[in-house]
């Protein structure tokens, strides 16, 4: 008799397992639990080789409270201090912090300590990435396309930080909320933008980040605390940019624009859950990044066609963008949007203020639309010269693909 | 008997998912030879070694990591001949991870 099991069973038991027991074990003992952590699935993945269990999550959750002892057991052999652990802690205890409020709750303290000022930015994600979505370093490196061995690093530093400066567990109070919750929500959003503009060589589009971000971000919504206008509206951006995703490659697995994507592929239902999340979003006075973001997404998702697009009220919404926050990439996007109106000599104007390598990786982006606007004003020879610029710097084959077609287009 | 050898599972790194998406491979395996009524028994090692040798009778325990190449299991068919459990043994899950599968014959004694 064969039970399918649930895709990511294992994954999203680990960051369960690893929080809850370091709700009971403390920080210090992160090691020890997440090797705990790891030998269960070990154990389960190999006698379920036979047999799956009637119900392969009690199964699990069942083998973590069996581990709560093991780890007390190997704690005191090595007479290591459990910090968080009141006297009289028992199996009753044991069953509490085992409900799913309990597990829920646990999981938001590992976010939100991941998330702490003390750790620097890169290793946040690192951190967050292992112990609560339950990633491998190897699968850390290739979602980030970092070495390995520097996803390591910064996981040792991550760790070694949380012990020296003796972290707390637990959700921050006062004023320190709002502070935290930014950076949490930024973790989230770079988790899911890693997996939406992913650069990996062969695959664009890396779902299992963006689901995984998707996921902690509705951990958010559910508690009181985090139930705030800016959860909502990432939450409704993750699931705008989401409802296109099957829709940016085509059969050919070719990278498609905007401009060419089959609408029909877009998803409903996904799209649906964006706007009643956008509805509770802005009810609020003060707008954020993810406020605007989210609605110029809209915007794209509102427009029966290309052609229809609103470019001024995008171009607006991202002018708020870069107020609050100026960057590069928006400048670049605002000079393409005048692109797409035809407002070439504001495009220009947004252009001038660009240095190409604030850009990184993503330069090639620049080069490919200062090729669109030589090309829409009939300069063909500087068209190609920066088309050739923005071949040389990209790394990802689709993308790779995408601009050689526009190369071809040109010289017909 | 088709014998399993290779690094220890646990000494390999891998991630919930990974360990997951191995068992589904090898779940679909071992019922592919239910299903074909030719598998009889396998079980799984534990990564436990303990050694005994010489004429001392020297007891000495071995740490999975220092080999490379440990038994991890066995499953044993109903097939005519090796080149029909060579033919079973290509579905085996964890080639990918440098382990392999050895072949031998269970000895038939006559009564």
């Amino acid at each position: 008799m064969e039970t399918k099991l649930i895709d990511h069973l294992f994954r999203y038991h680990s960051g369960k397992m690893v929080s809850v027991l370091t709700r009971i074990f403390g920080l210090s003992n992160l090691e020890i639990i997440e090797d705990a952590v790891q030998d269960t699935f070990l154990k389960a993945s190999i006698s379920w080789r036979k047999e799956q269990p009637e119900n392969p999550e009690a199964w699990l959750t069942k083998a973590a409270k069996n581990r709560v002892l093991d780890i007390f057991r190997k704690l005191k052999s090595e007479q290591k201090l459990i910090p968080e652990i009141k006297a009289g802690f028992d199996s009753i205890a044991t069953e509490e912090l085992f409900l799913d409020a309990e597990i829920e709750d646990a999981q938001l303290r590992m976010i939100f300590t991941a998330c702490h000022p003390k750790l620097d930015p890169k290793d946040q994600i690192v951190f967050a990435l292992k112990t609560i979505a339950g990633f491998s370093t190897k699968e850390i490196a290739s979602a980030l396309l970092t070495k390995e061995e520097t996803i390591k690093k910064r996981l040792l530093r991550a760790k070694k930080t949380i012990k020296k400066t003796n972290l707390a567990f637990k959700i921050p109070q006062g004023k320190q909320l709002p502070e935290r919750i930014d950076s949490v929500l930024n973790v989230i959003y770079l988790i899911f933008n890693e997996g939406f503009h992913s650069n990996k060589k062969e695959i664009l589009v890396q779902k299992e980040l963006c689901g995984e971000a998707i996921r902690l971000c509705k951990m958010l919504l559910k508690n009181k605390h985090s139930q705030i206008p800016e959860s909502y509206a990432l939450f409704a951006l993750m699931c705008f940019h989401s409802a296109r995703l099957d829709a940016k490659i085509n059969t050919e697995n070719e990278l498609l624009d905007l401009k060419n994507q089959d609408r029909n592929k877009w998803s409903f239902p996904m799209i649906q859950l964006g706007n009643m999340m956008m509805n509770k979003a802005v009810e609020t006075s003060q707008f954020s990044r993810y406020h605007y973001e989210a609605a110029i997404v809209a915007e794209h998702i509102k427009a029966p066609n290309f052609e229809q697009t609103d470019w001024n009220k995008i171009l607006n919404y991202y002018k708020c963008l870069h107020k609050i926050q100026p960057s590069t990439s928006y400048l670049l996007t605002m000079a393409v949007v005048c692109l797409q109106s035809e407002n070439y000599i504001k495009a220009n104007y947004y252009f001038e203020q660009i240095n190409p390598d604030d850009l990184a990786q993503r330069s090639y982006l620049f080069y490919g639309a200062k090729a669109d606007y030589f090309a829409k004003t009939n300069n063909k020879k500087e068209a190609l010269k920066f088309i050739d610029t923005a071949l040389e710097k990209v790394s990802n084959n689709l993308e790779k693909d995408f601009l050689e077609r526009k190369k071809k287009s040109l010289l017909l | 008997m088709m014998i399993f050898i290779g690094e220890d599972y646990a000494d390999l790194g891998l991630s919930p998912e990974e360990m997951q998406n191995r068992m589904g491979k090898w779940f679909a395996w071992s019922q592919k030879m239910d299903a074909a009524g030719i598998k009889h028994e396998g079980e799984a090692l534990t990564s436990k070694i303990r050694r005994i040798s010489g004429v001392e009778k020297t007891a000495k325990d071995i740490a999975s990591t220092e080999l490379k190449e440990i038994v991890g299991g066995y499953y044993t068919v109903s097939a005519k001949d090796f080149d029909a459990v060579e033919e079973i043994a290509k579905d085996f899950p964890d080639y990918d991870l440098g382990s392999y599968v050895e072949i031998r014959e269970v000895m038939v004694f006559d009564h």
